[in-house]
């Protein structure tokens, strides 16, 4: 219930309160995105600082960029090559925990360090995991095959989506473990005995109880993951800086080459807007059937 | 002198109407109990005397003063809360002193009045132990101690006794009885427990969707209710309401129930009811005052048949249902005046205590 | 088989699972680790050396010495002072909102929407504007931005920390004679304590974990620690001691906090979906 509302010292209180917050997001989070707009309908580039109007001409240059789609597709293949293998994953995992298994506690606690790691960290580590020569996984594969097996994980066409997914998943399975684990922990006990003395079976008592129980945490941590490998950089950055050639490129690493290193400004902004409406399109409907408040 | 003194007092949320222009007077030194079924606005009253809602609509006075537009710490009142309201992170001592450092009493009271206040609830032991280390009882006596040891002019009570089990309630409710009458204080006591409104009240106000629908002394309540509502609301179990008209027959008067039960009215409560035949009324009747046939031979006993459908024992009482002009109906019996479902038992009712309510408006016209 | 032996058997093999996966998840981290524990002719030698004969500090030693550690500490200093800005600020802002639901849902619904905004979308024009306002490569500009991007994040948990309070206890205290101020400093805090140390701890990892900002932000007076790794990145493997030994410098003071924090892992990283 909210506690007195309405007198007019409160009134004043309250909104004090929120004020400094408000002004620092509308700095950084709104003011730079008129700017952007602004920007957009330039001319800026390295070379000149054109600030006059060019009306759409960025945005229709948009359209015609191969660069950009393919960047916008890579990202999208990680997103949902990665996100149901984490969620798969990181169920079994919780599964696998959820009953009784003395030293739980030890067990968990060292799974989620990868989750705590600094992405571009992860990304350092598997880039040395993966180094053709001098990394451990080389020399696991060639224990296996019986020979030497010098994959050049972060340059071969088919071997880079599979290095970086595998530094994807291997920092993010523990997240979606986590989250599983406490939603599996907190379902009603006494529904399952009610399942299991009504003669239902593992696969059924799983579908019919368990993923309906799981399912809001389920959808938090697939909004929240979602939305993480939509931006991915860090991790590719590290492993292949978005190559060879433009091979592993993702939006927000296109939109860091354009911005940082080809500096076409008032393109960039065209595209970071670009991102912000897709993005906003894709938070509204999720946020819609997510409930992530109370 | 009146300690608070509320006019015209209206209370929304949003489009609801939660306090529908409520008038209220209370002397000074007065227990008075707000009493009510949940949502009838008892506690929202409540909080908008101590300023934590705030009043739409009318005028609040706390010793003569109007206090609308103070915060609730300007308005010199204590208040018990339902669930306690604990400092979980301070000791019992610091909890009880938590009002007074607010009010910046000088250290060297501080002491002697928390012991003093803790000495009074027999809490003086605990005074070092967390909140999380107490029972419920005691912790609703340090959550009394809290109020008590503020010497404030009005002291509110929200349901405080509702987290109890019933033992300890019965004990608390002495206990904050007894509180009062030593420090002679006003306080104002909301609950939806008949029981505590008529054990501990001076004056009982019964709050119905927004308005009073009857204030008095418990007893003149209970004896005396204006309406159906508040015949229906106090006492346990609740009244018997039966479908009845009047017969008159030269200058007697009697009750006719739907099966054609005839119940005689004594002469000196018949005054004035002949001008309510075949009007739709209801008698009411509480279950104390239906007693075995014969025991007694006082004027006023009109008999009636029953056939037991159900015997409740609860030790020193029975209640026993049977049908009564078309409907079930509740005796109090003694523990063996009724054995089992099916008896045939004689019984009388005590005209004398009847109710009689116009159906139409539910508004007790005879009592 | 009865059906004791049964479960122990059960038991027994999911342990084996359940070791050979936590192995899975910790020997990348153990390997990233172990590199700066190793000579420079063990981290190169073929085939790799699973165990360092001895344990090395040179890498250390040479972080230290050039001054590359220094950024560890400005690591600490733009995440410290932002997350102390973004507790106290992030903190009272979603009092108002839980208590008075200042702005309804749609004020709560625009905080959160803002913590999902790509970084890169926000920190181009960040760019732009700090160029502008002469913030790139300071302390101030860092501090600032992390603050606003962590504030979703606290008012969003705090909120949840905040509503989770009983409001009798606030409204015993404005009776007791508390002011609004007083209430928040009395009441307020001390009854999320928990919850203001473990939001502040994400806080503090989310800006000290930070790549892109820093890198788009920063030149060489405040590079984080994030930033200082990638420069060892490149052809030469010559630099591998270095980027362990950099990555350990930062990682082990998360690990440690973390270790501490485990009981509030669950709802931190979950967006306070998941009451941990």
């Amino acid at each position: 219930m909210a506690a007195t509302a309405g007198r007019s010292g409160d009134r004043g209180f309250r909104y004090s309160l929120v004020a400094p917050s408000i002004v620092i997001l509308l700095l950084i989070g709104v003011f730079p995105l008129v700017y952007l707009l602004v920007v957009s309908f330039q001319g800026i580039t390295m070379m000149e600082t054109d600030t006059s109007f060019h009306g759409l001409l960025n945005y229709r240059l948009l359209f015609s960029d191969a660069r950009l789609w393919q960047s916008l597709l890579h990202t999208i293949v990680f997103t949902v090559v990665a996100l149901p293998i984490e969620l798969g994953l990181g169920l079994a995992m919780a599964q696998l925990f959820i009953d009784r298994l003395p030293g739980r506690q030890v067990f968990v606690a060292l799974l989620v360090l990868p989750v705590v790691v600094s992405p571009i960290v992860a990304g350092a580590t598997w880039s040395l995991m993966f180094d053709n020569r001098f990394g451990p996984v080389n020399e696991i594969i060639g224990w296996i095959a019986g020979k030497e097996m010098p994959l050049l994980w972060t340059v071969k066409p088919d071997l880079v989506y599979v290095a970086i997914l595998v530094a994807e998943i291997w920092q993010w399975t523990p997240f979606m473990f986590l989250l599983l684990l406490a939603a599996l922990s907190r379902v009603d006990r006494s529904q399952l005995e009610a399942a299991q003395i009504d003669g239902a079976g593992y696969w059924r008592t799983f579908f019919r109880i368990v993923l309906p129980a799981i399912w809001p945490v389920m959808a938090v941590a697939i909004l929240i993951r979602g939305l993480d490998l939509f931006r991915l950089f860090d991790i590719v950055w590290a492993l292949t800086k978005g190559g060879p050639g433009t091979m592993t490129e993702t939006i927000s690493i296109f939109t860091y080459v354009k911005g940082f290193q080809q500096f076409e400004t008032s393109y960039t902004a065209a595209v970071a807007l670009l991102i912000i409406v897709l993005l906003s399109v894709l938070v509204l409907t999720a946020l819609r059937r997510v409930s992530l408040s109370r | 002198m009146s300690d608070l003194k509320i006019s015209g007092l209206h209370k929304y949320y949003g489009a609801l109407h939660v306090v529908k222009g409520i008038d209220l007077d209370i002397p000074a030194g007065e227990f008075t109990v707000l009493v009510g079924q949940s949502g009838c606005g008892k506690s929202t009253l409540l909080r908008t005397i101590a300023g934590l809602e705030v009043a739409d609509k009318g005028a609040i006075e706390i010793g003569g003063q109007r206090v609308n537009d103070l915060a609730p710490r300007d308005r010199d009142i204590a208040m018990v809360f339902q669930n306690y309201a604990l400092y979980p992170y301070m000791t019992v001592f610091d909890n009880i002193a938590f009002g007074l450092r607010a009010r910046k009493t000088p250290k060297s009271e501080i002491g002697p009045k928390v012991a003093a206040a803790a000495k009074m609830l027999g809490i003086d032991h605990l005074l070092e132990r967390f909140p999380r280390q107490l029972s419920g009882g005691q912790l609703q006596r340090v959550a009394i101690g809290r109020a008590v040891v503020r010497n404030a002019r009005l002291y509110l009570f929200d349901e405080p006794l509702s987290n109890l089990d019933a033992q300890l309630r019965d004990e608390m409710r002495g206990e904050i009885k007894r509180l009062h009458q030593e420090l002679g204080k006003t306080m104002i006591y909301v609950t939806h427990d008949q029981i505590e409104a008529m054990t501990m009240a001076d004056r009982i106000v019964l709050l119905r969707e927004g308005v009073i629908e009857q204030q008095g002394a418990p007893l003149d309540l209970y004896e005396r209710p204006a309406t159906r509502y508040v015949a229906g609301f106090l006492g346990s179990p609740s009244m018997n309401f039966i479908p009845a008209g009047v017969v008159a027959n030269g200058a007697a008067i009697s009750v006719r129930l739907g099966d054609g039960t005839s119940l005689p009215v004594p002469a000196e409560r018949a005054v004035g009811l002949g001008t309510w035949q075949g009007k739709p009324l209801m008698l009411g009747v509480r279950p104390e005052h239906i007693g075995p046939a014969g025991r007694d031979q006082r004027p006023g006993l009109a008999p009636v048949q029953a056939v037991v459908d159900l015997v409740q024992p609860t030790g020193s009482r029975s209640y026993a249902t049977f049908q009564l002009g078309g409907v079930a109906a509740v005796a109090e019996l003694q523990a063996h005046d009724v054995s089992r479902p099916g008896e045939r038992l004689e019984l009388s009712i005590d005209m004398n205590r009847t109710v009689l309510i116009d159906a139409a408006t539910e508004k007790v016209i005879s009592s | 088989m009865n059906v004791r032996t049964r479960s122990a058997l059960k038991l027994g093999l999911r342990y084996a699972i359940a070791i050979a996966i936590t192995l899975f998840f910790l020997f990348p981290i153990y390997w990233l680790f172990m590199i700066s524990f190793k000579t420079a002719d063990e981290i190169y030698a073929y085939p790799p050396v699973w165990w360092p004969s001895t344990l090395q500090f040179g890498s250390y030693a040479v972080l230290f010495r050039d001054g590359d550690a220094d950024t560890v500490w400005n690591s600490l200093v733009v995440s410290g002072v932002s997350t102390v800005l973004a507790m106290f600020f992030g903190t009272i802002c979603a009092y108002s909102l839980a208590r008075f639901r200042t702005g309804g849902d749609h004020l709560a619904n625009w905080i959160i929407s803002q913590r999902m905004v790509p970084p890169i979308a926000i920190v181009f024009p960040v760019f732009l504007l700090y160029v502008w306002l002469k913030l790139v490569d300071t302390y101030a500009g860092m501090i600032l931005l992390y603050t606003a991007f962590n504030l979703p994040y606290v008012i969003w948990m705090m909120r949840g920390y905040v509503l989770d309070i009983p409001v009798a206890l606030e409204e015993s205290a404005l009776v007791d004679g508390c002011s609004r101020w007083a209430v928040i400093w009395k009441v307020v805090f001390p009854m999320c304590r928990a919850g203001l140390f473990a939001t502040a701890i994400f806080t503090f990892v989310f800006a000290w974990n930070d790549f892109i900002f820093a890198l788009v932000l920063t030149r060489t007076e405040v590079t984080t620690y994030t930033v200082q790794v990638t420069h060892y990145f490149g052809g030469q493997s010559n630099f591998w001691s270095k980027i362990s030994a950099m990555s350990v410098l930062g990682t082990l003071p998360i690990f440690v906090i973390v270790g501490f924090m485990q009981r509030y892992l669950v709802r931190g990283i979950s967006l306070g979906a998941v009451k941990g």
